[in-house]
């Protein structure tokens, strides 16, 4: 019965384990951050800005004074003590935290009331009212007013971008050439779980729980913003209701709530609602992309050549600039890449699941199926004839890459060679059928981390690292490790996560978090064994000769007498090849430096391949996906049940791009139309019908101490790319501008 | 204790709960709270009822086979009560406008959504959260188990609203094939985006449900 969602392992793969979290989670007493008791809360309610760009003349807060239960209104005139938390990964979602009177954004927090009740809170909120002197903004691409910029001039995160050979030269004598450009659209992360911070003071001490990804990240940026020494500052979230990104940076918020808990000297609750979500923390900015792809008439691509720009906020350079991702990934020859931020009067974008490749290789993707079309190869085959084991713009070789093998594995399944490809050529009734097929591929990121184990004589175990449970499966992976290191059932490990009072682990970005965390586990674990076995050496040579992880209860018992104690507890801190000597001092103080990547002496990825059906009605265009297939690569799999689901949400999120998401944009107002969960649309479960998982086997030793690649990045790149080229194969016509829906799809 | 509201959620949802809220309702101790109001107006919660929405309206709710005694501001919804006055945070806050599922609860038996459900219209009707799906002595529902056997979540945030509403599914009549079942699902997002798991979970348990 269970045999879909727990997949058998294969080589290198642990047992599929049902989580440790589970119980807590079907019976509902996980707790998520506004889930936390506090003594007599008050609640708090946001008061966002109706123009998105200009100044606030006058705010009138007298009538929501008057409102009974009211506590407090802080406003522009009463927050001055606030300090700037620098913008940036581990630090700020956005420059934009001041609450006036300049405003830079629709949406941008310009108020905040307390009260007795949410109710109060509530209708006390709708009742402050703003004068506003408005300015004409510029929303998006093609209006007036933006500004654009070489976003290698502007970008703390991107100073170069790839380039090998004379792409335009290498590009003017192809034999064949694809010369277009695509379009991805706004979209925002929308977790179920809505932005929620609770702040509870006790003398100097601040507790926060917010859900966050980053728990040392938000200990350091709040304690920052109220001026006050890390050390009193406590963020607890040992669980998140989904985050995809959204959740990784300090939002304006949370130093208003904790402000209003000092002043008030009583704990201060909000839940920010969705609409206001929406432009109170991050989003993925829309991009656009030129893209020009020579190859020979083998198939043998000679130039690639990638301009990308993205939209970001008046004050932040804000980019993903995925071409350091794609211009790796085949054997092009000549590359060339640019990427523009294009500033807007929008609030800052930031990370939303596989940041940078999602709309890059999405571009890339599509115009790799136009290539095949173009020159009659099929698709699979043009990936197979470029094929690389080395970075094409360095030279430096992959660690490993199953890329191919993926490939094989999902076309097997997916029976992709009854693919006539010829576009308009299936047909079932009233449906036409498409058949398409992408690349997916996400840098494998690791950080550094410190863990503290401690092992009782009776094999009890107790992990403890801040690390973060977003829905990966963090609590389980993790046990698994220190079960498996130290030879004990996964039923005597205890986890302990998402709290800045335990040993630091990095955000939960960049799908690090099995990679880094398990790294540090496995080292603490090691350093107890260490110790079991010096006191089988010192004391018995012949079975110290013996020891191993899977010793029984009995021996176990023996070497913690012999030992004298009555538990072993080891803290390690890891670091990773490449990493800097005080990363975990760094790590401590709320900062990450990831390696991996193309960023080490090898190239480190994780690959899959995707195979997706659809099927469009000749009436009415409606678009179904009636299957999906996807084999990944991603080194040692901790879990394959916890992995499958991953890949299987993963690429239910890459449909989710190609069909349904997007956030609309009112250009004259600069404003989200669509900002709530009834109109910014969403697979539901009628939309998803089979999702079919491929666990390839992979090993790598050279990535990190536990072999992991990541997988929570994955599945969800290049599924957009495959829907639009099976899309392409159904109906015979490419939309290069996501979502791909019904209205564009009636003149074909 | 109006007997006849454990009734009507026992038989909504089967044999198996059945007997779950009948020794619920039993064992529970019912703890009064009375907030800004005096006994005698709590006792009355018809006269006690003042013509300002702000000011606290009295009322019982039943809630898991357990009644409370409530001061609220009229406007509160149920899924606020639940949360922030009993302590019952399995519901969850998704979206507070109806769209997301994530704060379903049972309502005399049927899924509704507490967001949009003011507290008072629940007043002596039995609400069901998933905090009163297992039995007492701990064993999970079998849409629970399943839930897990499934892995039917991730973060499992919009978890406890996809089982309770999976347990009106069933007892629905809802749940024959797949291709129901994935229609009758969709008032609940999940945005980890575990679909195939929950129908595979609901598959598991349309049978035992029916047999229990």
């Amino acid at each position: 019965m269970a045999a879909d969602a727990a997949p058998e392992p294969k080589a290198n793969m642990g047992q599929p384990v049902p989580r440790l979290d589970a119980r807590l989670k079907v019976t509902g007493e996980a707790r998520y951050a506004a889930d936390f008791p506090v003594g007599n809360p008050a609640y708090a309610f946001l008061v966002t800005s109706a123009i998105a760009k200009g100044r606030i003349i006058r705010l009138d807060t007298e009538s929501a004074r008057a409102v009974p239960g009211v506590l407090d209104i802080l406003t522009q005139d009463n927050t001055a003590e606030l300090k700037e938390v620098k913008f940036g990964s581990g630090g700020a979602s956005t420059s934009i935290q001041k609450l006036g009177p300049e405003i830079a954004h629709d949406g941008q927090i310009i108020a905040m009331v307390v009260a007795d009740t949410f109710e109060a809170a509530r209708e006390a909120a709708y009742k402050v009212k703003a004068t506003y002197a408005e300015d004409k903004p510029s929303a998006t691409f093609g209006d007036e007013g933006l500004k654009e910029e070489d976003a290698t001039k502007v970008s703390e995160r991107h100073k170069h971008v790839p380039k090998v050979g004379d792409a335009d030269a290498a590009l003017a004598s192809a034999d064949v050439l694809v010369d277009a450009e695509y379009g991805t659209p706004t979209q925002h992360h929308n977790p179920i779980e809505l932005f929620a911070t609770t702040c509870v003071w006790n003398g100097g001490q601040l507790t926060i729980y917010e859900p966050t990804q980053f728990v040392y990240g938000l200990k350091n940026s709040l304690a920052k913003k109220m001026d006050v020494a890390p050390e009193n500052v406590r963020a607890i979230s040992p669980y998140v209701g989904g985050a995809f990104g959204s959740k990784g940076q300090f939002t304006p918020r949370t130093g208003l709530v904790a402000l209003a808990a000092k002043k008030l000297n009583r704990p201060v609750k909000l839940v920010v609602t969705r609409d206001q979500g929406f432009t109170t923390a991050t989003y993925r900015a829309e991009t656009r992309h030129h893209i020009r792809l020579g190859a020979r008439r083998d198939g043998k691509i000679t130039g690639y050549s990638h301009e990308g720009w993205e939209i970001t906020s008046r004050p932040d350079a804000y980019v993903v600039a995925g071409v350091e991702d794609s211009a790796r990934i085949y054997g092009f020859g000549a590359v060339q890449t640019k990427v523009n931020a294009v500033h807007a009067d929008r609030n800052t974008p930031g990370f939303m699941r596989s940041p940078p490749v999602v709309p890059y290789i999405y571009a890339l993707e599509s115009a790799m199926d136009e290539l095949a079309a173009r020159l009659a190869i099929d698709p699979v085959e043009l990936r197979r004839i470029n094929d690389t084991m080395h970075d094409p713009i360095t030279g430096k070789p992959y660690s490993s890459r199953s890329l191919m093998r993926c490939y094989d594995e999902a076309a097997k399944a997916f029976d992709w060679s009854r693919r006539n490809p010829e576009p308009r050529s299936m047909r079932d009734g009233d449906w036409f059928i498409g058949l398409g097929c992408a690349t997916a591929v996400y840098p494998t990121h690791v950080g550094p981390a410190a863990a503290r184990v401690r092992m009782l004589a009776n094999g009890e175990v107790q992990v403890q690292i801040a690390a973060h449970e977003i829905g990966n499966g963090a609590y389980t992976v993790i046990g698994q490790m220190a079960a498996e290191r130290l030879g004990v059932p996964l039923s005597s490990v205890k986890v302990e996560l998402g709290d800045s009072s335990l040993p630091p682990a990095p955000v939960a970005g960049g799908s690090n978090t099995t990679a880094s965390a398990c790294s540090a586990v496995l080292k603490a674990c090691d350093a107890i064994r260490v110790r079991l076995a010096r006191s089988v050496a010192t004391t018995d040579r012949g079975r110290a000769a013996g020891f191993a992880a899977d010793n029984g209860q009995e021996m176990r018992a023996d070497l913690f007498r012999r030992l004298g104690v009555g538990a072993i507890e080891e803290y390690a801190e890891f670091i990773p090849r490449g990493g800097k000597p005080d990363a975990v001092k760094q790590l401590y103080a709320g900062q990450v430096a990831m390696t991996g990547g193309p960023n080490g002496e090898k190239l480190m990825y994780a690959f899959g391949a995707e195979f997706v059906e659809v099927r469009i009605n000749a009436l009415t265009r409606e678009i179904r996906v009636p299957r999906i297939v996807g084999a990944f690569a991603a080194g040692r799999l901790m879990n394959t049940r916890t992995a499958r689901s991953q890949y299987m949400g993963g690429m239910i999120w890459g449909i989710s791009s190609a069909l349904h998401e997007a956030t609309e944009i009112d250009k004259a107002r600069a404003r989200y139309v669509n900002d709530n969960l009834a109109d910014y649309l969403v697979p539901v479960n009628a939309d998803i019908d089979r999702v079919e998982v491929i666990l390839v086997p992979e090993e790598d030793h050279e990535v990190n101490p536990a072999g992991v690649k990541g997988i929570g990045e994955l599945a969800n790149v290049g599924t957009a790319a495959a829907v639009a080229n099976a899309v392409y194969h159904a109906i015979g016509i490419r939309i290069r501008e996501l979502p791909i829906r019904i209205e564009k799809l009636l003149d074909a | 204790m109006p007997n006849a509201t454990f009734h009507s959620v026992a038989t909504s949802v089967a044999g198996w709960s059945r007997r779950m809220f009948l020794t619920a309702s039993a064992t529970s101790l019912a703890v009064p709270l009375f907030a800004r109001t005096s006994r005698a107006e709590a006792m009355d919660p018809q006269t006690a009822r003042a013509k300002d929405p702000r000011d606290p309206a009295n009322l019982a709710l039943t809630v898991n086979g357990r009644k409370h005694q409530l001061a609220l501001d009229a406007r509160t919804t149920l899924l606020d009560a639940l949360r922030e006055r009993l302590g019952l945070t399995g519901a969850k806050k998704g979206c507070d406008h109806g769209q997301c599922g994530a704060c379903t609860v049972l309502i005399d038996g049927r899924r509704v959504l507490s967001c949009l459900t003011l507290a008072l219209v629940a007043e002596g009707r039995a609400v069901t959260t998933i905090e009163g799906l297992a039995k007492p002595d701990g064993t999970l529902h079998p849409m629970q188990q399943a839930f897990i056997d499934q892995d039917a979540f991730q973060c499992g945030y919009c978890t406890p609203g996809q089982i309770l509403s999976a347990v009106s599914c069933v007892e629905e009549g809802h749940a024959a094939n797949d291709a129901e079942i994935r229609e009758y699902m969709s008032g609940n997002l999940c945005r980890c985006a575990a679909y195939p798991n929950i129908v595979a979970a609901i598959k598991q348990t349309k049978h035992s449900m029916r047999e229990g």
